[in-house]
């Protein structure tokens, strides 16, 4: 139940991002209300309200993301590697098993623990 | 903001240390004595069961799933018949810790980022260690206690961590590249200077102190485990950071391992399995 939002500071806030609750401002005025999608100039009045995290809904994907989107966010993860830098083979060696296992099936078999 | 660009001295990360809360005194008791085997099971029963919120983390984690458990422990006293002493000690840990830093003092620092990070590393070199026929239990206390020191930043000195996040953002570097460039020392000195006020054993202090430097010849291999199994986390995208980023892994530590990519992919697999559950019931 705690997993259906989280507080999200504000420099990690985006356009799009959906409230789970409502925001208030020190004297207790609601500033946005709760399911209200954020836009770039609400952000900006959140700083301006000196407001350091909100609470925003967990998006819930209407579908499984597709490879290509997982793909990318992968090399998101790893911008800082360069697959042609052979003496950073240990980091890319981890992403490749990590493509291979999110992307690739390479489901590993059920083990009891 | 304005002493922002001034690095920290030594002084005023021990002063910051020092007026840290100090945690309850059955867990400092546990955290200096890892490597004493004896300590009575009916003295730890009572000293937990003293602070009731403390015992109840510590039952809701001695029954998850990740334990196994047919019957539900109801006493910490049946739970450490059943689990061992030594898981039982990490779990008190574990849930003490948890509770023991002000959360949302630094705009910017993701607190709950922070600790799913923390605990998926827990997690991940506790699956590691039972693989390579390494004490499970020591590392994944290593592996939640390895990031500390960040905490003593973040709570000690909020603005000018902010400041850090700032930087880390702006550069995209990690974040401990920030740390040095504004502070003038990082979360593995603040670690350390922690691991000795809280009196951690020498075994967890080593483990801090060379998570990021596990080549070097004095680490060992609890370090080794940790600095894999945080860069596996950051990987997996376990922590919920929009801007996460795989620092570089150590070839020497990765090679020390020594595993195939069948038993990478099983760990992966079994690290998902945990994480949720141990931080629904450690971060609620």
């Amino acid at each position: 139940m705690s997993d259906t939002y989280e507080m999200t500071p504000l420099a990690h806030l985006y356009p799009g991002m959906v409230l789970a609750d409502a925001v208030l401002d020190e004297h207790g005025h609601v500033l946005l209300a709760a399911g209200a999608t954020l836009s770039e100039a609400a952000i900006v009045s959140l700083g301006r309200h000196a407001v350091g995290a909100v609470p925003v809904a967990r998006a819930v994907p209407l579908s499984a993301p597709g490879d290509a989107e997982i793909q990318a966010r992968i090399d998101h993860l790893f911008r800082h590697n360069d697959r042609e830098d052979l003496g950073d083979w240990a980091t890319g060696l981890l992403r490749r098993y990590v493509e291979d296992y999110r992307i690739n099936g390479t489901r590993a078999p059920e083990v009891a623990s | 903001m304005s002493d922002a660009i001034h690095p920290l001295t030594r002084e005023e990360l021990m002063a910051g240390v020092d007026d840290l809360p100090s945690l309850p005194a059955v867990v400092m008791e546990l955290l200096g004595s890892i490597e004493e085997e004896d300590l009575d099971i009916a003295v730890l029963s009572k000293k937990v069961a003293s602070d009731p919120a403390l015992m109840a983390k510590t039952l809701r984690l001695a029954n998850s799933s990740a334990y196994g458990l047919q019957v539900k422990a109801t006493t910490i006293q049946q739970a450490t018949t059943f689990l061992g002493f030594e898981a039982m000690r990490k779990l008190i840990i574990a849930a003490a810790l948890t509770g023991c830093f002000p959360a949302g003092r630094c705009p910017g620092f993701n607190d709950r980022a922070f600790w799913r990070h923390s605990i998926a590393t827990a997690a991940c070199a506790r699956v590691l260690a039972r693989r390579l026929r390494f004490n499970p239990d020591y590392a994944f206390t290593a592996g939640l206690l390895h990031g500390i020191g960040r905490l003593v930043l973040v709570s000690r000195f909020p603005e000018r961590y902010q400041a850090v996040l700032s930087l880390r953002d702006k550069r995209d570097c990690e974040l401990m590249d920030a740390e040095r460039a504004l502070l003038g020392l990082d979360h593995v000195e603040a670690g350390v200077a922690l691991a000795e006020y809280w009196n951690f054993s020498d075994t967890m202090r080593q483990a801090i102190a060379y998570h990021r430097t596990p080549e070097l010849p004095s680490a060992g291999f609890l370090a080794t485990i940790v600095h894999v199994a945080s860069a596996v986390v950051h990987a997996l995208d376990l922590a919920g950071n929009p801007d996460e980023l795989v620092p570089r892994v150590s070839a020497v530590a990765w090679t020390a391992l020594g595993m195939s990519e069948e038993a990478w992919l099983q760990v992966f697999h079994e690290t998902e399995l945990q994480v949720d559950e141990m931080t629904a019931i450690l971060v609620a």
